[in-house]
């Protein structure tokens, strides 16, 4: 495979490129889903291409093909700096990049059972049985339970002499319970909504979910939501689980610290970010109990590599720093706009997409509370469990999230369930009226493997650290 | 790179079905060219191609259904990729329910439109310094993007379907900002490059642009609206991708689920899914390669039918409307070619209509929150305004909206004749503006 990255890396500078990078990846899937006690899919998919990113005349150009060989490989890249040059007729400043070491290297992600030689039959047995576990439940009128696993296999080089082969799987799957009567839907997933939860490694994730063993707890929960009163409306405090708080974490800091929203490169998709680059090491972005670290090299998550698609080693910086704005997620491009060299956060969705600048492990650090110790604490609150919704502004600023299921807290007890709840507020005010984070104990990886961002649309796999913690005075039941 | 034909993209698909060796096999080629060139803060900063074919192979076996894709064509990968199909089949429950492969059925193959070769990289480079200079010359800064893309589809089975065809679109967004002024978006959506003109879509993002600066509080509550067609596009594809598929309707998650023939929407409100229209940019056969029939799916505010593909045809003893989306599809038939029938209105009759209300240019990041009544929330932005004694008079802060699709729908007082096609997440929209008694903004950025 290096021939066809020699040879498109060489036909790029032939071209004229002062800077080139190769990718080539092959990339397989495999999803296996049942739906009402019946086999939804069952589908492998596999994709390879080579993705030439080159700056020539000062500007970025990308071209990418299917196509195999190093003939294909040596007119994509000629492609990419015909690309570039037109870049150039409208551009301002030439492109400058954060300097990097060249790194030559392999990197094979830990992994136990292969998923794509465990045989069909297992996975669907498995499935099948956790579907019907949840089928007990007179009020469950439809289920769905899945898994999916990714295996990546890259090659990078660049003109500054970077050669790096890296490979690593994902596995990953849950469960739903609906509860349906009456025009009214109720949810509850296991061990997160929206496809479950997933980790770097093979088939022992799934295993691990315990997914059978899980299924009538959730079926009964959710049919238990078709009873339960309504959220009720108002402001009060607000304990959210883990899950969900790892979403809050991705949608509330994660993006709004890529540095390449605040610089306006997504404006017109999916916007800016309400952060300046004078922010950083001023802004007020939470209490002091809150610290975000961004982690490229935590074991087992789906946001862990060795090195990103610019060649840049992975590393762990700080976002926020006991309340304090700290850093930014950056790219060799974007860092020298606050005087850094890239943490290395630039990875594309695919051989057919350039790097852009997303999350790795992004993760609330774990304070010192134990949760019941928590609710204890609470004289009037809101404990609220799995995403349901999630939409947040172009600035980052106004978020609302709909989780599956909440339960009341009244004088330090966890009183009556309640269904649909809401929340919604503002990032830094939000985040400063954190007053407590549960400990470690209580702290978990959550993988997600659907971030979508940039245009073409690419879906990241990013993961998220956290554990419950309480927030005072957050406006609840929204619209209820 | 140039895209493949639509005969040899269907020789593709018939090669691939005939390496599979099941009782019944479907092949669909996807043959993908696309170019973007984007643009922020009055440059290029993107810009990139692709050319990729994948092959996606569904064997079956009895009932029983497996699916493989690939995106290397040669003649192993291809086999081992029909093996993949058939070891998935093997290894499947049986579905008692699966009613089969279609067999063909006519279908009228469009005219492709487009000619990406004449519309280069230095051609779109040209486009955004069109697009660019409206905003400059205002001292604002543009972002952004130019795409045209080329999908050449073809889908065969055993029994016979072979049909293929080309379809392109040419995309354009433009959002412009600038100290002392707010931000202002256009966009242009069509199936050609013919008719798009850069530096007027330019022109009217740094127009409302300039309008938007210093934007006003607005108090949380129920307000009339009116909705540019931009924003009545998000509502829709909600819509469709929650309540109009057979699938939803069959599991209860739909606001059509045990009620269809009934008045649930505004009698101004019509909605039907046309791919085969002049305004679509749509295929005009679905992934099972049936033909899209044009299905009224809301008339004059009754409820009439979901859209189906073959197997929820089967499962409902609705006729195949041709909405299959690749196997294997957890999700349903979906319609993606949407149209709400025009009004008599303009927009800016139903404006001057408002005596107090907003006016929303679109929105951003909707989601839902409850499928059946399709209770949404989400932003405004980029040209929210006052309305006040039939006017647009101070722009306002983005707003956040928590409302009900189908409620908002119930009470629509006004519709535009002109409508306008937008590239959704299920496909396309072409629709008008709305007036809407009462929708509910429940919060504000600032």
């Amino acid at each position: 495979m290096w021939d066809v990255v020699e040879a498109a890396l060489d036909a790029a500078e032939f071209a004229g490129a002062s800077y080139a990078d190769v990718r080539v990846v092959t990339a397989r899937e495999h999803s296996v889903s049942v739906a009402d006690s019946r086999l939804d899919a069952a589908a492998t998919h596999e994709s390879s291409g080579i993705g030439v990113r080159v700056i020539a005349d000062g500007s970025w150009g990308f071209a990418s093909t299917s196509e195999p060989g190093t003939a294909a490989a040596t007119a994509v890249a000629r492609d990419a700096v015909a690309v570039a040059r037109a870049s150039a007729l409208v551009a301002r400043d030439p492109v400058r990049l954060a300097p990097v070491q060249a790194h030559i290297g392999t990197w094979i992600a830990p992994s136990e059972r292969d998923p794509f030689t465990v045989p069909l039959e297992e996975k669907v047995e498995l499935l099948l049985a956790a579907d019907a576990a949840m089928k007990t439940v007179d009020a469950i009128k439809l289920t769905r339970a899945t898994m999916g696993f990714y295996e990546v296999h890259k090659y990078f080089a660049s003109t500054i002499g970077s050669r790096i082969e890296q490979r690593y799987t994902e596995s990953g799957g849950g469960i739903v319970a609906y509860a349906i009567a009456d025009g009214e839907v109720l949810t509850r997933s296991y061990p997160n909504a929206h496809g479950g939860d997933w980790a770097q490694g093979g088939y022992e994730v799934v295993e691990g979910f315990d997914l059978l063993a899980n299924a009538p707890r959730v079926a009964e929960e959710a049919a238990s939501l078709l009873g339960a009163d309504p959220c009720p409306s108002g402001t009060m405090d607000l304990i959210i689980d883990g899950s969900q708080l790892g979403l809050q974490v991705h949608e509330s800091v994660g993006h709004p610290t890529e540095l390449d929203r605040v610089l306006g490169d997504e404006a017109a998709f999916a916007g800016t970010s309400f952060l300046r680059l004078e922010d950083l090491g001023t802004l007020q972005y939470g209490s002091e109990h809150v610290s975000i670290t961004a982690d490229a090299t935590v074991r087992g998550s789906i946001g862990s590599y060795a090195f990103d698609d610019e060649g840049v080693p992975a590393q762990r910086d700080y976002l926020v720093k006991d309340g304090l704005l700290a850093g930014f997620l950056s790219s060799r491009e974007s860092a020298p706009s606050i005087d850094r060299t890239s943490n290395g956060c630039m990875r594309a969705d695919g051989w057919n997409r350039i790097p852009l600048i997303r999350m790795n492990t992004v993760s609330l650090e774990p304070g010192t509370w134990s949760l019941d110790d928590l609710i204890a604490d609470t004289e009037r609150g809101l404990y609220v469990e799995t995403n349901n919704s999630w939409s947040i502004d172009d600035k980052r600023l106004n978020f609302q999230f709909a989780c599956e299921i909440g339960w009341l807290i009244e004088n330090g007890v966890k009183t009556r369930m309640v269904k649909s709840p809401n929340y919604t507020g503002i990032t830094p005010r939000f985040w400063s009226s954190c007053d407590a984070v549960c400990s470690r104990d209580h702290w978990k990886v959550w993988g997600l493997p659907n971030c979508g961002k940039g245009e073409p649309m690419q879906v990241a796999h990013v993961a998220h650290g956290a554990a419950p913690a309480r927030f005072r005075g957050v406006e609840v039941g929204v619209g209820r | 790179m140039t895209p493949m034909s639509a005969i040899d993209a269907q020789a593709l698909a018939v090669r691939a079905v005939g390496l599979t060796e099941a009782d019944e096999a479907e092949a669909v080629v996807i043959s993908s060219d696309t170019a973007l060139t984007r643009f922020a803060e009055n440059r290029i900063h993107q810009n990139v191609t692709e050319h990729d074919t994948t092959v996606s192979i569904r064997a079956v076996l009895g009932t029983k259904n497996g699916s493989a894709s690939t995106n290397r064509l040669d003649d192993e990968s291809l086999a081992a990729c029909a093996a993949a199909a058939v070891a998935a089949a093997s290894a499947s429950p049986a579905d008692p329910e699966f009613p089969g492969l279609p067999e063909p059925r006519p279908v009228t193959v469009r005219e492709d439109t487009l000619e990406p070769i004449g519309f280069g990289p230095v051609e779109r480079a040209e486009a955004v310094r069109s697009i660019v200079e409206q905003s400059a010359i205002r001292g604002l800064v543009a972002a952004g993007g130019v795409a045209l893309s080329t999908d050449t589809v073809a889908v065969a089975n055993s029994h016979g379907v072979d049909v293929g065809s080309k379809v392109s679109t040419a995309r354009a967004t433009v959002l412009s900002s600038g100290e002392g002024a707010g931000t202002g978006w256009a966009s242009h959506f069509t199936p050609s490059t013919v008719g798009f003109d850069p530096a007027a879509i330019g022109d009217e993002a740094a127009t409302l642009a300039l309008r938007t600066s210093s934007p006003s509080d607005l108090a949380p509550g129920d307000y009339t609206v009116v909705l540019a067609p931009e924003a009545v596009a998000d509502i829709l594809d909600f819509l469709g991708y929650v309540g109009l598929s057979a699938r939803s309707y069959v599991e209860g998650r739909s606001f059509m689920s045990g009620r269809l023939g009934e008045r649930i929407l505004s009698d101004a409100i019509t909605i039907v899914d046309d791919a085969l229209s002049a305004e679509s940019c749509g295929l005009s056969f679905d992934f099972e390669g049936q033909p899209k029939q044009r299905v009224a799916l809301v008339d004059s505010g009754i409820t009439c039918t979901p859209v189906t593909d073959s197997y929820w045809s089967a499962r409902t003893g609705m006729p195949n409307t041709g909405h299959a989306l690749p196997a294997p599809n957890s999700i349903g038939p979906l319609p993606r070619d949407m149209q709400i029938a025009p009004g008599d209105a303009s927009l800016d009759s139903l404006i001057r209509s408002v005596q107090k209300g907003v006016y929303v240019t679109r929105f951003h990041y909707v989601n839902v929150e409850d499928p059946v009544p399709v209770t949404l929330t989400g932003m405004t932005r980029d040209g929210t305004f006052l309305i006040e004694n039939g006017r647009l008079t101070a722009p306002l802060k983005n707003l956040r909206f928590t409302q009900s699709a189908i409620a908002a729908l119930g009470k629509v007082h006004g519709v535009t004749e002109e409508r306008r096609l937008f590239q959704t997440m299920l496909g396309s929209a072409l629709v008008p503006g709305l007036l809407i008694d009462a929708w509910a903004f429940t919060g504000q950025t600032g």
